[in-house]
């Protein structure tokens, strides 16, 4: 059985959330104080995070930035602010997705929630190459000359499907598709952020990327070596 | 081009109040000195006239009596003794001062029985022709007394005013004969001369110092109030913390007091009310935030509890379905309300790019057609065949546009709603037409407004926010567009959305007709 953890400081969505994810068969725990939140997820070791952003004693930010610290587990934030920065900021802090309250229904927090959990295509390439990186499919391990870099599963699953494909011009809507599992209401921040991201850890000089190349007006490619 | 110069002076006439008052001065006192000039220099010349007048007459009076007596007292009558005389007396009245000079002519008087014997003397300069004839008439009337006129006599090319005079001499055995003296007075003219030019010059030099003068002097009243119309206009502009300089007791320092006054009560009381309506925009933001967790954890439990809706009876599953519908439509409440909030905060910036109308008309229209089917309406949709490419954010013109196609099923009493699309060189249009209940004049004017229902009482669909034209007001204005609606009660409405074709392009007039305008609202 697959564990959510739920960090959420209003006492009755959080036990709500609890009963209907325990319905949909995960095992849940829920804290409601931003300080716990860290030591309950060492001791809980869940699969998923759902993290509301504005908790007491330590913000839901904080919070993202003290797991992603020691884990790459997906991150799914929960926030009532729509305003532009507070989702980017929570998205910059390592959140793998964002959902705003009220969401339009259980059903789709439960299929965010799917998409993050659902295993990692299988690839028909072992091993990748593109440019200074060695990408490891089957270990999940991306190399940059030969020191291991550290991704997210969902970076990893970006700069995967980025190099599968080359040539490849992908849309930030393609990249939601393929990468977040979204069919529809897309917001495509959550590409660009990510990309960001990736993009600090795997580039040269980020500002000045090569690996991951903008496509002005379309999207995103792989950098051609 | 001498047009343009001459509007472009009396452009500048009519902008600066300096020149203007500089100008009206100098053409003042010119007038005045003219006037003053002219008649101090008639008065002048005329006393100068006259003076010599009376002179030459004193001396004409004086010459003609020696003559006259030295003919009477002549014995002679001898024709070659009298010639001699006349010789020798006539030629002796010329003369040549430093005041003119004195010409003479002895003519024999006309229409005389007796004939000619003597020859008449005439001074060499003078011919019988300077004489007026007018002149002579009179003389020959004229009996003991002086007549005289003036004239202007020709010597060596130049003209030079005169004084003729003349008398009647009867010479013995002779007949009458008249004496003329003829005066030159060029020297009174040449001191009108020089006293009309220095006067001239004088009043030259005057209207320079009073422009010079009025120059200054409009100079020190005017630059203060062209300094108040300056922080004026920048007030207006919104920089409120200008003020003018208080300097001195006068009218100018009152003003700038009294205008520094005004300044700093609209400073505070703007600073007051922006204050406040950031208060309330932020009350309004923060307010729908705190109920959006609330709200979440009651759809939930709603979402729990619809999970088990098998397990209620009838009245209880009624009940929930009320608690649906209701949160929905409190959940549609509060992000319009969030979005209004975010227009007044001036916080919404449109993410506008390269667009085709049609398609985003389309897709809107797609997304509308289950509701039109329930409703039984037919949506018609008419567009171009060419792709209708602009510059626009898809995501709130498309919200726009299912605001105002909902609104023409909703209202449309099930007949067809036809759908438009249009487009110019500067604009792009679309219009939202139904043939339902329609608006009266005064329901129309307030179509736009917040939490406006046209009736009250009539059930609604899609359980609108009464925000809906509100926010797709502020989005056409978001791209400086226009929405308008003109409608009839009755026979439908027609909304009409105009949007420029390119940021910020400018245009005036849309590329679909809207019918009769009878309410209108564009960019304010």
């Amino acid at each position: 059985m697959q564990k959510v953890l739920v960090v959420e400081d209003e006492l009755p969505l959080n036990q709500q959330l609890t009963d209907l994810l325990e319905n949909a068969g995960y095992q849940t725990m829920g804290v409601t104080d931003g300080e716990n939140a860290f030591p309950a997820f060492q001791d809980f070791a869940p699969d998923l995070v759902l993290l509301d952003v504005m908790l007491p004693n330590k913000t839901g930010i904080e919070v993202c930035r003290e797991i992603r610290a020691v884990s790459g587990v997906p991150i799914i934030m929960l926030t009532a602010k729509t305003e532009d920065e507070h989702v980017v900021e929570g998205l910059e802090a390592g959140a793998d997705d964002y959902i705003l309250k009220p969401m339009p229904s259980f059903k789709v927090l439960q299929a965010r929630i799917e998409a993050r959990l659902r295993p990692m295509r299988q690839s028909e390439a072992s091993e990748i190459v593109l440019g200074p990186l060695v990408i490891d499919v089957l270990g999940h391990e991306v190399r940059r000359d030969g020191v291991r870099v550290s991704l997210t599963p969902l970076e990893f699953n970006l700069l995967q499907t980025l190099a599968e494909a080359p040539k490849q011009v992908f849309k930030r809507e393609d990249l939601l598709k393929k990468v977040w599992g979204y069919h529809y209401d897309a917001d495509t921040r959550l590409v660009n952020v990510h990309v960001q991201r990736l993009r600090s850890k795997i580039e040269d000089d980020p500002d000045n990327p090569k690996i991951v190349v903008t496509e002005r007006g379309v999207g995103y490619k792989a950098g051609q070596f | 081009m001498l047009s343009k110069f001459a509007s472009a002076i009396f452009d500048v006439f009519r902008r600066s109040i300096q020149v203007r008052y500089v100008t009206i001065t100098v053409a003042l006192s010119a007038a005045a000195l003219v006037a003053v000039g002219g008649f101090l220099s008639l008065t002048i010349g005329n006393g100068l006239f006259q003076t010599r007048v009376e002179q030459v007459l004193q001396e004409s009076k004086q010459a003609s009596a020696e003559v006259q007596k030295t003919f009477t007292a002549t014995g002679n009558t001898d024709v070659v003794a009298l010639q001699t005389l006349v010789n020798e007396v006539i030629p002796n009245l010329e003369q040549k001062t430093a005041n003119g000079s004195r010409k003479v002519a002895l003519l024999r008087s006309p229409n005389q029985a007796t004939s000619q014997f003597l020859q008449s003397p005439i001074s060499g300069d003078l011919t019988v022709s300077d004489i007026p004839a007018s002149l002579r008439e009179q003389v020959a009337k004229t009996e003991n007394k002086l007549v005289y006129r003036t004239i202007s006599l020709e010597s060596g090319g130049v003209l030079s005013p005169s004084i003729v005079v003349g008398s009647k001499v009867v010479i013995p055995v002779a007949g009458d004969y008249e004496l003329y003296l003829v005066y030159d007075i060029s020297d009174a003219q040449e001191t009108l001369d020089f006293m009309q030019s220095t006067l001239a010059i004088g009043g030259l030099v005057m209207i320079l110092l009073l422009g010079i003068v009025a120059y200054f002097v409009t100079r020190r009243i005017v630059a203060p109030v062209e300094r108040a119309a300056l922080v004026a206009e920048q007030l207006a502009l919104g920089s409120l913390d200008q003020r003018l300089p208080e300097r001195g007791q006068d009218v100018v320092a009152a003003l700038a007091r009294s205008f520094n006054r005004m300044a700093q009560s609209l400073e505070t009381q703007i600073g007051q009310l922006s204050k406040l309506s950031k208060m309330q925009q932020r009350f309004v933001s923060d307010v729908s935030h705190e109920l959006r967790t609330p709200l979440t954890t009651i759809k939930l439990a709603t979402e729990m509890l619809e999970a088990r809706v098998e397990e209620l009876d009838p009245k209880a599953r009624r009940a929930l379905d009320t608690l649906v519908s209701q949160v929905a439509r409190f959940e549609s409440l509060l992000t319009d309300l969030l979005e209004i909030s975010r227009y007044d905060a001036g916080a919404v910036v449109a993410e506008i790019e390269p667009n085709n109308l049609g398609d985003v008309v389309t897709l809107a229209v797609s997304g509308l057609e289950p509701l039109a089917e329930t409703l039984g309406c037919e949506l018609i949709l008419k567009l171009p065949s060419r792709p209708v490419d602009a510059d626009f954010d898809p995501r709130r013109i498309e919200r726009v546009l299912r605001n105002l196609i909902s609104n023409a099923i909703e209202h449309g009493a099930g007949k067809p709603v036809e759908i438009q699309v249009g487009r110019s060189k500067t604009a792009v249009a679309v219009t939202i037409k139904d043939l339902g209940v329609g608006m009266s004049r005064s329901q129309m004017d307030r179509v736009f407004d917040r939490f406006w229902r046209g009736d009250p009482a009539r059930k609604r669909t899609t359980g609108g926010t009464g925000l809906g034209l509100a926010i797709s007001l502020e989005d056409t204005h978001l791209h400086q567009g226009w929405l308008q609606v003109t409608s009839k009660p009755n026979q439908g409405t027609t909304f009409r959305l105009t949007l420029p074709r390119r940021v910020g392009g400018i245009f005036t007039e849309s590329p679909l007709p809207l019918g009769e305008i009878l309410s209108q609202r564009s960019k304010i």
